[in-house]
Protein backbone atom coordinates (compact mmCIF):
# COMPACT_ATOMS: atom_id res chain seq x y z
CA UNK A 1 0.00 0.00 0.00
CA UNK A 2 1.76 3.67 -1.14
CA UNK A 3 1.50 6.11 1.68
CA UNK A 4 -0.75 8.88 0.81
CA UNK A 5 0.56 10.67 3.95
CA UNK A 6 3.77 9.97 5.52
CA UNK A 7 5.14 11.80 8.53
CA UNK A 8 8.95 11.99 9.72
CA UNK A 9 10.46 12.68 12.79
CA UNK A 10 7.92 16.25 12.86
CA UNK A 11 8.64 18.08 15.59
CA UNK A 12 5.71 21.33 16.53
CA UNK A 13 7.07 24.13 18.65
CA UNK A 14 5.34 26.91 19.86
CA UNK A 15 6.95 29.74 22.36
CA UNK A 16 9.50 27.94 23.37
CA UNK A 17 8.04 24.59 24.71
CA UNK A 18 7.33 21.45 22.42
CA UNK A 19 3.99 20.00 21.20
CA UNK A 20 4.91 17.89 19.28
CA UNK A 21 8.03 15.58 19.73
CA UNK A 22 9.95 13.86 16.88
CA UNK A 23 6.58 11.88 15.42
CA UNK A 24 6.60 9.48 12.82
CA UNK A 25 3.97 7.62 11.39
CA UNK A 26 2.10 6.85 7.91
CA UNK A 27 -1.10 5.96 6.39
CA UNK A 28 -2.19 4.31 2.95
CA UNK A 29 -4.58 5.67 0.81
CA UNK A 30 -7.86 4.26 2.40
CA UNK A 31 -6.70 3.68 5.41
CA UNK A 32 -8.23 4.71 8.64
CA UNK A 33 -6.07 5.87 11.27
CA UNK A 34 -6.64 7.34 15.25
CA UNK A 35 -5.02 9.95 16.77
CA UNK A 36 -4.99 9.53 20.31
CA UNK A 37 -4.75 11.54 23.75
CA UNK A 38 -5.89 13.56 26.59
CA UNK A 39 -6.15 17.76 25.33
CA UNK A 40 -2.64 19.47 24.73
CA UNK A 41 -1.15 16.07 23.94
CA UNK A 42 -0.39 17.65 20.81
CA UNK A 43 -3.36 15.47 18.31
CA UNK A 44 -4.92 18.99 16.94
CA UNK A 45 -1.47 20.59 16.37
CA UNK A 46 -0.35 17.37 14.02
CA UNK A 47 -3.22 17.67 12.59
CA UNK A 48 -2.88 21.13 11.72
CA UNK A 49 0.46 20.97 10.64
CA UNK A 50 -0.67 18.26 8.44
CA UNK A 51 -2.53 21.03 6.44
CA UNK A 52 0.39 23.19 6.36
CA UNK A 53 -2.22 26.29 8.34
CA UNK A 54 -0.31 26.61 11.53
CA UNK A 55 0.53 30.17 11.83
CA UNK A 56 4.24 31.30 11.11
CA UNK A 57 5.08 32.13 14.87
CA UNK A 58 5.08 27.97 15.50
CA UNK A 59 8.14 25.96 13.90
CA UNK A 60 7.69 23.09 12.30
CA UNK A 61 10.50 20.76 11.72
CA UNK A 62 10.71 17.33 9.89
CA UNK A 63 9.23 16.06 7.31
CA UNK A 64 5.50 15.57 5.74
CA UNK A 65 5.20 14.60 2.57
CA UNK A 66 1.06 14.10 1.38
CA UNK A 67 0.24 13.04 -1.85
CA UNK A 68 4.20 12.75 -3.11
CA UNK A 69 4.07 16.67 -1.93
CA UNK A 70 6.57 18.08 1.34
CA UNK A 71 4.64 20.27 3.16
CA UNK A 72 7.23 21.40 5.79
CA UNK A 73 9.14 24.46 3.99
CA UNK A 74 6.68 24.71 1.20
CA UNK A 75 5.62 28.16 0.23
CA UNK A 76 1.67 28.73 0.95
CA UNK A 77 0.80 29.21 -2.76
CA UNK A 78 2.19 25.79 -3.89
CA UNK A 79 0.20 24.24 -1.09
CA UNK A 80 -3.03 25.84 -1.93
CA UNK A 81 -3.00 23.61 -4.71
CA UNK A 82 -3.15 21.03 -2.55
CA UNK A 83 -5.70 21.43 -0.47
CA UNK A 84 -9.44 20.77 -0.89
CA UNK A 85 -7.79 18.08 -3.54
CA UNK A 86 -5.35 16.08 -1.01
CA UNK A 87 -7.11 16.85 2.34
CA UNK A 88 -10.05 18.69 3.93
CA UNK A 89 -11.04 19.13 7.88
CA UNK A 90 -13.88 18.45 10.19
CA UNK A 91 -13.80 20.49 13.23
CA UNK A 92 -14.84 19.90 16.96
CA UNK A 93 -17.04 22.81 17.61
CA UNK A 94 -19.19 22.71 14.46
CA UNK A 95 -21.47 26.21 14.79
CA UNK A 96 -17.45 28.25 14.36
CA UNK A 97 -16.88 25.83 11.82
CA UNK A 98 -19.16 27.28 9.49
CA UNK A 99 -19.45 31.13 8.22
CA UNK A 100 -22.13 32.72 10.51
CA UNK A 101 -22.83 34.83 8.03
CA UNK A 102 -23.26 32.92 4.71
CA UNK A 103 -26.12 30.48 3.78
CA UNK A 104 -24.88 27.38 4.26
CA UNK A 105 -25.53 26.13 0.85
CA UNK A 106 -23.65 28.60 -0.53
CA UNK A 107 -20.97 27.75 1.80
CA UNK A 108 -20.77 24.16 0.25
CA UNK A 109 -20.87 25.45 -2.98
CA UNK A 110 -17.74 27.08 -2.96
CA UNK A 111 -15.36 24.23 -2.53
CA UNK A 112 -18.12 22.46 -5.41
CA UNK A 113 -17.76 25.17 -7.98
CA UNK A 114 -13.53 24.98 -7.24
CA UNK A 115 -13.72 20.78 -8.15
CA UNK A 116 -15.60 21.38 -10.71
CA UNK A 117 -13.76 23.69 -12.79
CA UNK A 118 -10.66 21.77 -11.81
CA UNK A 119 -11.96 18.86 -13.05
CA UNK A 120 -14.01 20.16 -15.81
CA UNK A 121 -12.91 23.31 -16.41
CA UNK A 122 -16.13 24.90 -15.86
CA UNK A 123 -18.90 24.81 -13.66
CA UNK A 124 -22.23 25.54 -14.11
CA UNK A 125 -24.89 27.08 -11.78
CA UNK A 126 -27.22 24.04 -12.41
CA UNK A 127 -24.12 22.07 -11.61
CA UNK A 128 -22.90 23.43 -8.40
CA UNK A 129 -26.62 23.39 -7.13
CA UNK A 130 -27.66 19.86 -7.80
CA UNK A 131 -24.00 18.72 -6.19
CA UNK A 132 -24.89 20.86 -3.37
CA UNK A 133 -28.48 19.29 -2.66
CA UNK A 134 -26.41 15.70 -3.67
CA UNK A 135 -24.40 16.51 -0.44
CA UNK A 136 -26.33 17.44 1.83
CA UNK A 137 -28.58 14.02 0.91
CA UNK A 138 -25.85 12.28 1.32
CA UNK A 139 -25.16 13.17 4.71
CA UNK A 140 -28.83 12.56 5.76
CA UNK A 141 -29.68 15.69 5.79
CA UNK A 142 -33.59 16.20 5.60
CA UNK A 143 -34.41 18.57 3.14
CA UNK A 144 -31.70 19.67 1.65
CA UNK A 145 -33.77 22.53 0.06
CA UNK A 146 -34.53 24.43 3.46
CA UNK A 147 -31.16 22.88 4.50
CA UNK A 148 -29.55 25.10 1.71
CA UNK A 149 -31.41 28.36 2.27
CA UNK A 150 -30.88 28.29 5.88
CA UNK A 151 -27.86 30.18 7.60
CA UNK A 152 -25.64 28.17 10.40
CA UNK A 153 -27.86 29.27 13.47
CA UNK A 154 -30.82 28.15 12.29
CA UNK A 155 -30.40 24.07 12.43
CA UNK A 156 -29.06 21.94 15.39
CA UNK A 157 -25.96 21.08 16.13
CA UNK A 158 -25.72 17.43 14.53
CA UNK A 159 -27.32 19.04 11.36
CA UNK A 160 -23.80 21.79 11.30
CA UNK A 161 -21.71 18.98 12.01
CA UNK A 162 -23.53 17.22 9.12
CA UNK A 163 -23.24 20.44 6.78
CA UNK A 164 -19.55 20.35 7.96
CA UNK A 165 -18.74 16.44 6.72
CA UNK A 166 -20.62 17.41 3.35
CA UNK A 167 -18.30 20.86 2.95
CA UNK A 168 -15.10 18.45 3.42
CA UNK A 169 -16.56 16.08 1.32
CA UNK A 170 -17.19 18.61 -1.55
CA UNK A 171 -13.78 18.77 -2.38
CA UNK A 172 -13.60 14.81 -2.55
CA UNK A 173 -10.33 15.07 -0.48
CA UNK A 174 -7.64 11.41 -0.43
CA UNK A 175 -7.53 12.15 3.09
CA UNK A 176 -10.09 13.33 5.30
CA UNK A 177 -8.88 14.76 8.88
CA UNK A 178 -11.59 14.64 11.58
CA UNK A 179 -10.70 16.68 14.50
CA UNK A 180 -13.18 15.74 17.37
CA UNK A 181 -15.67 15.65 15.47
CA UNK A 182 -18.20 14.21 17.77
CA UNK A 183 -16.95 15.83 20.88
CA UNK A 184 -19.01 18.99 21.10
CA UNK A 185 -22.00 16.28 20.14
CA UNK A 186 -24.61 14.79 22.44
CA UNK A 187 -24.28 10.69 22.92
CA UNK A 188 -27.06 10.01 20.46
CA UNK A 189 -26.05 12.35 17.54
CA UNK A 190 -22.41 11.53 18.49
CA UNK A 191 -23.70 7.96 17.13
CA UNK A 192 -25.03 8.96 14.14
CA UNK A 193 -22.28 11.23 13.28
CA UNK A 194 -19.54 8.33 13.59
CA UNK A 195 -22.21 5.79 11.48
CA UNK A 196 -22.53 8.46 9.02
CA UNK A 197 -18.68 9.38 8.43
CA UNK A 198 -17.87 5.62 8.51
CA UNK A 199 -20.35 5.08 5.72
CA UNK A 200 -18.91 7.66 4.03
CA UNK A 201 -15.35 7.00 4.18
CA UNK A 202 -15.94 2.82 3.45
CA UNK A 203 -18.03 4.41 0.74
CA UNK A 204 -15.58 7.34 -0.86
CA UNK A 205 -12.47 5.40 -0.02
CA UNK A 206 -10.83 7.81 1.00
CA UNK A 207 -8.18 7.95 4.26
CA UNK A 208 -9.45 9.18 7.64
CA UNK A 209 -7.59 10.28 10.18
CA UNK A 210 -9.45 10.33 13.21
CA UNK A 211 -8.41 12.27 16.37
CA UNK A 212 -10.26 12.12 19.55
CA UNK A 213 -9.71 11.59 23.28
CA UNK A 214 -12.67 9.45 23.41
CA UNK A 215 -11.39 5.76 23.40
CA UNK A 216 -14.56 4.09 22.24
CA UNK A 217 -15.09 6.71 19.42
CA UNK A 218 -12.07 5.89 18.11
CA UNK A 219 -12.08 2.22 17.88
CA UNK A 220 -15.30 2.33 16.35
CA UNK A 221 -14.52 3.79 12.61
CA UNK A 222 -10.53 3.23 12.38
CA UNK A 223 -8.16 -0.01 11.97
CA UNK A 224 -5.35 1.15 13.74
CA UNK A 225 -4.46 3.95 16.39
CA UNK A 226 -2.03 5.71 17.86
CA UNK A 227 -1.78 7.20 21.24
CA UNK A 228 0.18 10.07 22.14
CA UNK A 229 0.96 11.90 25.33
CA UNK A 230 2.76 15.40 25.31
CA UNK A 231 3.99 14.90 21.90
CA UNK A 232 4.98 11.86 22.01
CA UNK A 233 4.09 8.77 20.59
CA UNK A 234 3.04 6.39 23.33
CA UNK A 235 2.21 3.28 21.21
CA UNK A 236 0.90 2.40 17.86
CA UNK A 237 -1.40 -0.93 16.14
CA UNK A 238 -4.13 -2.13 15.15
CA UNK A 239 -6.88 -1.16 17.11
CA UNK A 240 -7.40 -4.63 18.71
CA UNK A 241 -4.19 -5.18 19.92
CA UNK A 242 -3.58 -1.72 21.60
CA UNK A 243 -7.06 -1.87 23.13
CA UNK A 244 -6.79 -5.76 24.60
CA UNK A 245 -2.97 -5.42 25.21
CA UNK A 246 -1.86 -2.03 25.95
CA UNK A 247 1.73 -2.28 25.82
CA UNK A 248 2.28 1.21 27.76
CA UNK A 249 1.13 1.87 31.34
CA UNK A 250 -0.50 5.10 30.03
CA UNK A 251 -2.70 3.40 27.30
CA UNK A 252 -3.96 0.70 30.35
CA UNK A 253 -5.00 3.86 32.02
CA UNK A 254 -6.78 5.68 29.28
CA UNK A 255 -8.53 1.85 28.42
CA UNK A 256 -9.53 1.55 32.13
CA UNK A 257 -10.55 4.94 32.61
CA UNK A 258 -13.21 5.04 30.05
CA UNK A 259 -14.35 1.50 30.68
CA UNK A 260 -15.14 3.17 34.05
CA UNK A 261 -16.48 5.89 32.53
CA UNK A 262 -18.78 3.65 30.37
CA UNK A 263 -19.93 1.41 33.18
CA UNK A 264 -20.81 4.40 35.13
CA UNK A 265 -22.85 5.39 32.03
CA UNK A 266 -24.03 1.98 32.23
CA UNK A 267 -23.28 1.78 28.48
CA UNK A 268 -22.04 -2.07 27.36
CA UNK A 269 -19.75 -2.61 25.40
CA UNK A 270 -17.14 -0.46 22.78
CA UNK B 1 -44.08 27.64 27.03
CA UNK B 2 -47.25 26.67 25.01
CA UNK B 3 -46.70 28.87 21.94
CA UNK B 4 -42.74 28.17 21.70
CA UNK B 5 -41.79 28.14 17.99
CA UNK B 6 -38.96 26.08 16.94
CA UNK B 7 -39.43 26.43 13.45
CA UNK B 8 -36.89 28.07 11.84
CA UNK B 9 -38.05 28.87 8.48
CA UNK B 10 -39.93 31.96 9.79
CA UNK B 11 -39.81 34.54 7.53
CA UNK B 12 -37.02 36.68 8.74
CA UNK B 13 -37.89 39.82 10.08
CA UNK B 14 -36.77 42.75 7.33
CA UNK B 15 -37.57 46.32 9.02
CA UNK B 16 -36.82 47.46 12.49
CA UNK B 17 -38.41 50.72 13.48
CA UNK B 18 -34.84 52.40 13.69
CA UNK B 19 -34.39 51.61 10.25
CA UNK B 20 -37.79 53.56 8.91
CA UNK B 21 -37.09 56.64 11.33
CA UNK B 22 -33.41 57.19 10.08
CA UNK B 23 -34.38 56.05 6.63
CA UNK B 24 -36.83 59.09 6.48
CA UNK B 25 -34.31 61.65 8.24
CA UNK B 26 -31.60 60.70 6.13
CA UNK B 27 -33.88 60.41 2.82
CA UNK B 28 -35.70 63.62 3.59
CA UNK B 29 -32.02 65.52 3.75
CA UNK B 30 -30.92 63.44 0.18
CA UNK B 31 -33.89 64.54 -1.42
CA UNK B 32 -33.28 68.08 -0.48
CA UNK B 33 -29.89 68.27 -1.04
CA UNK B 34 -30.88 66.64 -4.43
CA UNK B 35 -33.29 69.20 -5.24
CA UNK B 36 -31.01 71.80 -4.37
CA UNK B 37 -29.23 71.55 -7.50
CA UNK B 38 -32.76 72.33 -9.32
CA UNK B 39 -34.96 74.57 -7.32
CA UNK B 40 -34.40 76.51 -3.93
CA UNK B 41 -37.38 79.01 -2.88
CA UNK B 42 -34.84 81.91 -3.40
CA UNK B 43 -31.82 82.44 -5.09
CA UNK B 44 -29.39 81.86 -2.27
CA UNK B 45 -27.83 85.44 -3.30
CA UNK B 46 -31.26 87.17 -3.57
CA UNK B 47 -30.97 90.01 -0.31
CA UNK B 48 -34.46 91.02 -1.60
CA UNK B 49 -36.17 90.21 1.90
CA UNK B 50 -36.06 92.41 4.39
CA UNK B 51 -33.27 91.96 7.66
CA UNK B 52 -33.82 89.36 10.23
CA UNK B 53 -37.66 88.97 9.11
CA UNK B 54 -39.83 86.33 11.21
CA UNK B 55 -40.98 83.49 9.56
CA UNK B 56 -43.57 83.99 7.02
CA UNK B 57 -45.94 83.04 4.15
CA UNK B 58 -43.10 84.53 2.27
CA UNK B 59 -40.02 83.01 3.91
CA UNK B 60 -40.59 80.03 5.78
CA UNK B 61 -38.17 80.40 8.22
CA UNK B 62 -37.53 84.16 7.88
CA UNK B 63 -34.34 85.59 6.58
CA UNK B 64 -30.98 86.39 8.00
CA UNK B 65 -29.51 89.86 8.83
CA UNK B 66 -28.59 90.54 4.96
CA UNK B 67 -32.35 89.73 3.86
CA UNK B 68 -31.58 86.69 2.11
CA UNK B 69 -34.13 83.89 2.95
CA UNK B 70 -33.00 81.54 5.53
CA UNK B 71 -35.07 78.15 4.51
CA UNK B 72 -32.46 78.33 0.59
CA UNK B 73 -29.45 78.31 2.91
CA UNK B 74 -30.52 75.75 5.25
CA UNK B 75 -31.57 73.66 2.56
CA UNK B 76 -28.08 74.12 0.11
CA UNK B 77 -26.57 73.47 3.79
CA UNK B 78 -28.09 69.97 3.66
CA UNK B 79 -26.52 69.67 0.24
CA UNK B 80 -23.02 70.62 2.12
CA UNK B 81 -23.60 68.83 4.92
CA UNK B 82 -24.00 65.36 2.47
CA UNK B 83 -20.86 65.78 0.51
CA UNK B 84 -18.77 66.14 3.36
CA UNK B 85 -20.48 63.14 5.53
CA UNK B 86 -20.38 60.65 2.11
CA UNK B 87 -16.74 61.94 1.00
CA UNK B 88 -15.00 61.89 4.47
CA UNK B 89 -16.58 57.88 4.92
CA UNK B 90 -15.70 57.41 1.33
CA UNK B 91 -12.21 58.62 1.91
CA UNK B 92 -12.07 57.15 5.13
CA UNK B 93 -13.36 53.59 4.72
CA UNK B 94 -11.50 53.33 1.76
CA UNK B 95 -7.97 53.77 3.16
CA UNK B 96 -8.99 51.96 6.80
CA UNK B 97 -10.80 48.95 5.48
CA UNK B 98 -7.19 48.47 3.38
CA UNK B 99 -4.80 49.29 5.86
CA UNK B 100 -6.73 47.13 8.61
CA UNK B 101 -6.72 43.75 6.51
CA UNK B 102 -3.23 44.42 5.52
CA UNK B 103 -2.20 44.86 9.29
CA UNK B 104 -4.29 41.71 10.51
CA UNK B 105 -2.61 39.58 8.10
CA UNK B 106 1.00 41.27 8.46
CA UNK B 107 3.86 39.92 10.52
CA UNK B 108 4.16 40.80 14.11
CA UNK B 109 6.79 43.57 13.77
CA UNK B 110 4.72 45.37 10.83
CA UNK B 111 1.32 45.00 12.65
CA UNK B 112 2.62 46.37 15.79
CA UNK B 113 4.18 49.25 14.34
CA UNK B 114 0.81 49.71 12.28
CA UNK B 115 -1.04 49.83 15.48
CA UNK B 116 0.98 52.28 17.31
CA UNK B 117 0.80 54.54 14.17
CA UNK B 118 -2.68 54.55 14.24
CA UNK B 119 -2.93 54.63 18.12
CA UNK B 120 -0.96 57.80 17.87
CA UNK B 121 -3.21 59.29 14.90
CA UNK B 122 -5.97 58.45 16.40
CA UNK B 123 -4.73 60.75 19.82
CA UNK B 124 -4.77 63.50 17.95
CA UNK B 125 -7.65 65.42 17.73
CA UNK B 126 -9.96 64.74 14.70
CA UNK B 127 -10.57 68.51 14.49
CA UNK B 128 -7.30 69.59 15.24
CA UNK B 129 -5.62 67.56 12.31
CA UNK B 130 -8.68 68.96 9.86
CA UNK B 131 -7.72 72.77 11.29
CA UNK B 132 -4.22 72.20 10.39
CA UNK B 133 -4.95 70.38 6.95
CA UNK B 134 -6.95 73.54 6.16
CA UNK B 135 -4.94 75.73 7.42
CA UNK B 136 -2.19 74.36 5.30
CA UNK B 137 -4.14 74.14 2.44
CA UNK B 138 -3.83 77.49 -0.32
CA UNK B 139 -7.25 78.26 -0.06
CA UNK B 140 -9.91 77.03 2.72
CA UNK B 141 -12.47 74.84 0.92
CA UNK B 142 -14.75 71.97 0.94
CA UNK B 143 -12.43 69.65 -0.41
CA UNK B 144 -9.79 70.32 2.44
CA UNK B 145 -12.04 69.67 4.81
CA UNK B 146 -13.33 66.21 3.85
CA UNK B 147 -9.76 64.72 3.11
CA UNK B 148 -8.55 66.44 5.97
CA UNK B 149 -11.44 64.59 8.20
CA UNK B 150 -11.38 61.64 5.86
CA UNK B 151 -7.54 61.07 6.46
CA UNK B 152 -8.81 60.98 10.78
CA UNK B 153 -11.46 58.98 9.83
CA UNK B 154 -9.51 56.04 8.12
CA UNK B 155 -6.93 55.88 11.12
CA UNK B 156 -10.42 54.86 13.66
CA UNK B 157 -11.54 52.53 10.46
CA UNK B 158 -7.97 50.65 10.14
CA UNK B 159 -7.99 50.29 14.02
CA UNK B 160 -11.42 48.77 13.95
CA UNK B 161 -10.91 46.79 10.88
CA UNK B 162 -7.92 45.43 11.92
CA UNK B 163 -9.36 43.88 15.28
CA UNK B 164 -12.18 42.57 14.09
CA UNK B 165 -10.43 41.16 10.79
CA UNK B 166 -8.05 39.90 13.37
CA UNK B 167 -11.53 38.06 15.43
CA UNK B 168 -12.43 36.49 12.26
CA UNK B 169 -9.25 34.92 11.31
CA UNK B 170 -9.18 33.40 13.88
CA UNK B 171 -12.23 31.34 13.62
CA UNK B 172 -12.66 27.27 12.29
CA UNK B 173 -14.48 28.29 9.39
CA UNK B 174 -11.66 30.37 8.33
CA UNK B 175 -9.41 27.43 8.33
CA UNK B 176 -12.21 25.20 6.87
CA UNK B 177 -12.20 27.26 4.03
CA UNK B 178 -8.29 27.47 3.76
CA UNK B 179 -8.11 23.81 3.89
CA UNK B 180 -10.65 23.74 1.01
CA UNK B 181 -8.47 25.91 -0.81
CA UNK B 182 -9.69 29.19 -0.94
CA UNK B 183 -6.98 31.34 -1.25
CA UNK B 184 -6.41 34.38 1.11
CA UNK B 185 -8.19 37.00 -1.15
CA UNK B 186 -11.19 34.59 -1.44
CA UNK B 187 -11.22 34.22 2.41
CA UNK B 188 -11.10 38.15 2.74
CA UNK B 189 -13.64 38.78 -0.12
CA UNK B 190 -15.51 35.65 0.92
CA UNK B 191 -15.64 35.84 4.77
CA UNK B 192 -13.62 38.17 6.37
CA UNK B 193 -15.74 41.34 4.84
CA UNK B 194 -19.30 39.95 5.09
CA UNK B 195 -18.41 39.47 8.81
CA UNK B 196 -16.77 42.44 9.83
CA UNK B 197 -19.61 44.83 7.93
CA UNK B 198 -22.22 44.59 10.06
CA UNK B 199 -20.14 46.36 12.76
CA UNK B 200 -18.09 48.81 9.78
CA UNK B 201 -21.12 50.00 8.55
CA UNK B 202 -22.59 51.04 11.97
CA UNK B 203 -19.30 53.13 12.68
CA UNK B 204 -19.45 54.17 8.84
CA UNK B 205 -22.84 55.90 9.76
CA UNK B 206 -21.48 56.94 13.33
CA UNK B 207 -18.16 58.49 11.43
CA UNK B 208 -21.07 60.29 9.09
CA UNK B 209 -22.31 61.85 11.91
CA UNK B 210 -19.23 62.85 13.39
CA UNK B 211 -17.70 63.92 9.75
CA UNK B 212 -20.93 66.30 9.71
CA UNK B 213 -20.71 67.76 12.91
CA UNK B 214 -17.13 68.30 12.54
CA UNK B 215 -17.51 70.23 9.09
CA UNK B 216 -19.91 72.51 10.98
CA UNK B 217 -17.33 73.52 13.76
CA UNK B 218 -14.87 73.83 11.17
CA UNK B 219 -17.67 76.42 8.95
CA UNK B 220 -18.36 77.75 12.37
CA UNK B 221 -14.55 78.71 13.03
CA UNK B 222 -14.23 80.24 9.37
CA UNK B 223 -12.23 77.03 8.12
CA UNK B 224 -15.07 75.40 6.06
CA UNK B 225 -16.57 75.55 2.42
CA UNK B 226 -15.87 79.89 1.88
CA UNK B 227 -18.87 81.75 1.13
CA UNK B 228 -21.49 81.35 -1.14
CA UNK B 229 -21.82 78.13 0.03
CA UNK B 230 -24.11 77.60 2.82
CA UNK B 231 -22.87 75.44 5.34
CA UNK B 232 -25.00 74.89 8.64
CA UNK B 233 -22.07 75.53 10.99
CA UNK B 234 -21.33 79.06 9.40
CA UNK B 235 -25.50 79.74 9.34
CA UNK B 236 -25.07 79.00 13.18
CA UNK B 237 -21.72 81.21 13.38
CA UNK B 238 -24.00 83.98 11.30
CA UNK B 239 -27.14 84.06 13.56
CA UNK B 240 -25.24 83.73 16.89
CA UNK B 241 -25.24 87.60 17.43
CA UNK B 242 -28.98 87.99 17.25
CA UNK B 243 -29.55 84.76 18.75
CA UNK B 244 -31.85 86.69 21.35
CA UNK B 245 -33.45 88.96 18.80
CA UNK B 246 -34.12 86.47 16.11
CA UNK B 247 -34.02 83.03 17.49
CA UNK B 248 -35.10 80.95 14.63
CA UNK B 249 -31.66 81.71 12.91
CA UNK B 250 -29.93 79.73 15.22
CA UNK B 251 -32.82 77.11 16.09
CA UNK B 252 -33.29 75.70 12.08
CA UNK B 253 -29.64 75.00 11.41
CA UNK B 254 -29.36 73.92 14.92
CA UNK B 255 -32.09 71.15 14.13
CA UNK B 256 -30.92 70.12 11.04
CA UNK B 257 -27.69 69.27 12.08
CA UNK B 258 -29.67 67.51 14.62
CA UNK B 259 -31.73 65.75 12.40
CA UNK B 260 -29.25 64.38 10.11
CA UNK B 261 -26.80 63.03 12.65
CA UNK B 262 -29.53 60.98 15.12
CA UNK B 263 -31.03 59.77 10.93
CA UNK B 264 -27.67 58.55 10.26
CA UNK B 265 -27.25 56.79 13.83
CA UNK B 266 -30.78 55.22 13.56
CA UNK B 267 -30.02 54.18 10.28
CA UNK B 268 -27.13 52.04 11.37
CA UNK B 269 -28.84 51.15 14.11
CA UNK B 270 -31.54 49.62 11.80
CA UNK B 271 -29.01 48.13 8.98
CA UNK B 272 -27.10 46.23 11.70
CA UNK B 273 -30.22 44.64 13.00
CA UNK B 274 -31.48 43.54 9.53
CA UNK B 275 -28.20 42.74 8.02
CA UNK B 276 -26.85 40.44 10.78
CA UNK B 277 -29.10 36.79 10.12
CA UNK B 278 -28.01 36.12 13.82
CA UNK B 279 -29.90 39.17 14.74
CA UNK B 280 -32.91 39.03 12.73
CA UNK B 281 -34.42 35.86 14.36
CA UNK B 282 -34.32 36.79 18.15
CA UNK B 283 -35.97 40.03 17.89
Amino acid sequence: MSALLSVQGLTVRAGGKTVVSDLSFSIGSGERMGLIGESGSGKSMTAMAITGLLPPNISVTGSIVLDGQEIVGTEDKHLNRLRGVATAVVFQEPLTALDPLMKIGKQIAEPVRRRLQREQGRASRQAVGREVLDLLDKVALPQPERIANAYPHEVSGGQRQRVAIAMALACRPKLLIADEPTTALDVTTQAEILKLLDGLVRETGMALLFISHDLPVVAEVVQRVMVLRDGIALEEGAVIDVFANPSHDYTQTLVDAARMFDEALGRTGS
Amino acid sequence: MTSLDLSTDRPARRHSLSLSIGLALVGLNVVVAILTLFWTPYDPLNASGGRLEAPSWLHWVGTDRLGRDYLTQIMIGARTALIVGTGAVAIGASIGVTLGILAAFATRLLDDVMAATLDILIAFPTLLLAMLVVAASDSASLWSAILALGLAISAIVARLTRILAKRVLRQDYIIASRTSGTSWLGVVAWHVLPNIWPTLSVNFALQFGLAVIAEASLSYLGLGAPPPNASWGRLLQEAQGTVYTAPVGSIAPGIALVALVIGMNLFADGLRDVGDPTRRRSR
